[in-house]
């Protein structure tokens, strides 16, 4: 008897809280996976990402990388400013290891913020990948109720896409929440 | 079912139930205080209020309690900077609680044009103490129009039918002359480039 409640209680009150949680993530696991984006115009951005149209819009397939990180955040949440140098961090973490430089790519997008908005977080925090707005809030209507920052960890084989990976709030570490992302992709 | 043995099954439905709770911690725990505490108010009126001020006009001057401590008047400024007053609706509310946060990382665009930013917000003074230590430190002067209730926002004509203020911001140049206007839809923020740009304008 005993055991049984030891093991069926636990059971009963995490197995919804997961299926709920899976199902969120699914919700917003589709939404990334279909995001469009505007050709950044500047030709490094261009460059790091690997996309070889010059104008126009294009989807997260085109990202010249095995492993995307997309971080969500916005120019007005505190929790993002403050994260900011972590998330610079992260980029860094990529950029040192060789293994990793081309394979993983980290871009931002700012939830509801304007172009205006976005360069000028770029510029203050020194963000050193890229950053994309969302000027008409298409992308934070379509994630409701997320919160800031968010991470999602995508798989591409440059025709599908796979996320694998979402985290919500600020990650500590950026070589810890690295590790986990490439842990979760099965690449390490 | 014997009494020593009811003991043992509710210790162990507790101990359950600690265990489950145990697990389902770092799914609800990432500390985001700001943004959980928020009071969800839904889509209201863009507007619905009547300025009592025009571009062109002397801004109304006012004293009112600082967050701080102390009292701020606009004619603290006259003279030497611009002024930027940022009413907002509410305290807790989605948009304002990430209003000011911006305004908050853009000081030095604020200083290179020569502007002070006055937050202004209908609520008391120990509500707009939680709300702004939630945001962080802000480098910018909070005011309560708590008491008289909205008498700064109403003398402005932008006091709402229920209590609360506009989203509004009024910019003032040195001579303490309203140069700029903007009622903005209570349901969205104002873009920062707008702010910008009516800051430039006044020194051209």
């Amino acid at each position: 008897m005993n055991r049984l409640v030891l093991g069926i209680i636990p059971l009963m009150l995490i197995v919804p809280l997961i299926l709920w949680a899976s199902g969120e993530n699914q919700q917003y696991y589709k939404v990334i996976g279909q995001l469009r984006l505007a050709v950044p115009t500047d030709a490094g951005d261009q460059s790091y990402l690997g996309i070889r149209q010059k104008s126009g819009q294009f989807g997260l397939v085109d990202v010249d990388a095995e492993i995307i990180i997309v971080e969500i955040f916005s120019m007005y949440c505190p929790h993002c400013q403050r994260h900011a140098p972590e998330a610079n961090k992260l980029y860094q973490e990529i950029m040192a290891d060789r293994s990793l430089a081309k394979k993983v790519k980290v871009l931002g997008i700012g939830v509801g913020n304007s172009p205006f908005e976005v360069k000028f977080f770029r510029k203050k925090y020194s963000v050193p990948f890229p950053l994309f707005d969302d000027a008409n809030s298409a992308v934070l209507n379509s994630l409701t109720g997320i919160q800031t920052p968010t991470y999602f960890g995508l798989k591409n084989d440059g025709r599908t896409l796979t996320p694998f990976f979402m985290q919500q709030g600020p990650y500590d570490d950026a070589k810890v929440f690295l590790q986990t992302v490439l842990r979760k992709a099965g690449a390490r | 079912m014997t009494g020593e043995r009811m003991k043992k099954n509710c210790r162990s439905i507790l101990i359950a139930f600690g265990t489950a709770a145990l697990f389902c911690m770092p799914v609800t725990a990432p500390a985001q205080d700001l943004k959980q505490s928020i009071y969800q108010v839904g889509t209201l009126k863009p507007v619905d209020s009547v300025l009592k001020v025009r571009v062109g006009e002397r801004a109304p001057d006012f004293t009112l309690r600082a967050v701080s401590g102390g009292t701020v008047s606009l004619k603290d400024y006259a003279g030497k900077k611009n002024v930027m007053i940022s009413f907002v609706p509410a305290a807790w509310t989605p948009v304002c609680s990430d209003q000011w946060p911006g305004y908050n990382i853009v000081q030095e665009e604020f200083e290179r044009l020569n502007t002070v930013l006055i937050g202004i917000s209908v609520d008391n003074v120990p509500t707009l103490h939680a709300w702004t230590r939630a945001m962080g430190s802000l480098w910018f002067p909070v005011l309560s129009d708590f008491w008289p209730h909205g008498k700064v926002a109403d003398t402005y004509g932008v006091l709402r039918s229920d209590g609360t203020s506009e989203r509004a911001i009024f910019i003032i140049d040195t001579q303490g002359i309203i140069r700029s206007i903007d009622v903005h839809d209570i349901n969205a923020r104002p873009p920062l480039e707008d702010i910008i740009g009516e800051l430039e304008k006044l020194n051209k």
